[in-house]
């Protein structure tokens, strides 16, 4: 083994040898081709505008239905409670969007990467807050779709009352799955971020990493 | 700049600075899927960031801040890649001579590197690529005083772990 600067001439040579070795495939760096490309960032950007617009969709929809419904208090107040769900969740989506376009990698490494890892945090958030607020709306949820699209007024049915308290148990059954199985989820990534956001391991490592951040960039003498 | 001039410009400056790309992508990832997405997404980074490239550095300094941040942020990220960004056929960065890595001392290296994180990864990266703490501090988004002490405190912890592991 040997140290640091004699690592550095290992390097060296190695950088020398590099110089015949590597080939760029000039194709992929033209113009067309790379304008035609999304970058990470640009693709989760896409991604969040669109489920905004339909974030903001179901808020005009349910505006519309609160309108049509304004005499009967328990149908306008379940399309009251589940539009500002949606209208936090659209609040939450564009926050998410003009964080993004914030990001610029040409800045300092510092600097940026606790950009990012605030985008992360606020992502875990809203995933956090979004499945736990689902739940919570999941009865006027149920009360205005069924009287929008079946005309059914469900309010005094027994059985929605006692989903409510299911959905409600749900809760830390959730958790508990989310704790005990979420790392062995890796064939599932989407569905294994899901239950690592809800067992708090993603915020502990994006809070982690944020004090590994705030310690390199302090001077130690 | 015309479109053509300025992809032309592109073209031959990450050319000219492919090893950075290489020795990038090989410190940040191990497997070799990996290591051609995350050229590629340095790639299209670089291109999208390339107008506000304003010449007070130097293109391999700026390219390290993109190539770096792109790597970091890639190696955190938690979910799924959509894979092939520019393309599904073909490399972008090819190896003529595979055995160009393959000597026991650029092996022990690339297994030091490998064990540091993220950050301290990029610092090691930096400093074996001759650039100035200047340099370094100005990529990294700290001073040159603490690039200093970072390099001096790594120096420290090598010659510790080397001492330990010596056989008596």
């Amino acid at each position: 083994m040997f140290d640091l600067d004699e690592m550095k001439e290992v390097w060296t040579a190695y950088d020398k040898k590099l110089d015949q070795n590597i080939r760029l495939t000039q194709e992929l760096l033209s113009s067309a081709t790379l304008n035609k490309a999304r970058s990470g960032s640009q693709r989760m950007a896409l991604l969040l505008i669109l489920e905004s617009v339909l974030w903001f969709a179901i808020v005009g929809s349910l505006g519309s239905f609160i309108c049509r419904h304004i005499g009967t208090l328990r149908l306008s107040l379940s399309g009251i409670a589940l539009d500002l769900y949606a209208i936090a969740m659209f609040a939450a989506t564009v926050r998410q969007i003009v964080a993004i376009r914030q990001i610029e990698y040409g800045r300092p490494i510092a600097a940026i990467q606790k950009q990012i890892e605030m985008l992360r945090v606020l992502r875990i958030r809203i995933t956090q807050w979004g499945l736990l607020g689902g739940t919570i709306v999941w009865a006027p949820f149920v009360i205005v779709t069924g009287k929008a699209f079946l005309g059914l007024d469900v309010v005094n049915a027994p059985w929605l009352w006692s989903n409510v308290v299911l959905a409600l148990c749900l809760i830390p059954l959730t958790l508990w799955l989310s704790k005990t199985f979420g790392e062995s989820m890796g064939r599932f990534p989407f569905i294994q971020r899901v239950m690592n956001d809800l067992a708090g391991r993603n915020l502990n490592a994006a809070a982690a990493f944020l004090s590994r951040l705030s310690q390199f960039e302090v001077d130690v003498q | 700049m015309t479109m053509l001039l300025q992809q032309q410009a592109f073209q031959t400056l990450v050319d000219q600075h492919k090893k950075i790309l290489y020795k990038v992508c090989n410190s940040y990832c191990r497997n070799r899927e990996d290591r051609e997405d995350l050229a590629q997404e340095i790639v299209v980074q670089l291109w999208r960031s390339f107008g506000s490239f304003d010449e007070r550095a130097r293109f391999s300094t700026w390219m390290y801040r993109i190539a770096l941040n792109v790597a970091i942020s890639f190696c955190r990220r938690e979910s799924t890649r959509t894979r092939y960004i520019l393309s599904d056929e073909g490399q972008l960065l090819n190896a003529i001579d595979e055995n160009v890595q393959q000597s026991d001392e650029i092996q022990a290296l690339h297994q030091f590197v490998a064990l540091l994180d993220p950050l301290d990864k990029a610092l090691v990266l930096l400093y074996l690529d001759g650039n100035s703490y200047q340099e370094i501090a100005y990529v990294l988004g700290i001073s040159e005083t603490n690039v200093a002490t970072k390099i001096s405190r790594m120096k420290q912890r090598m010659r510790q772990e080397l001492s330990g592991s010596a056989p008596a």
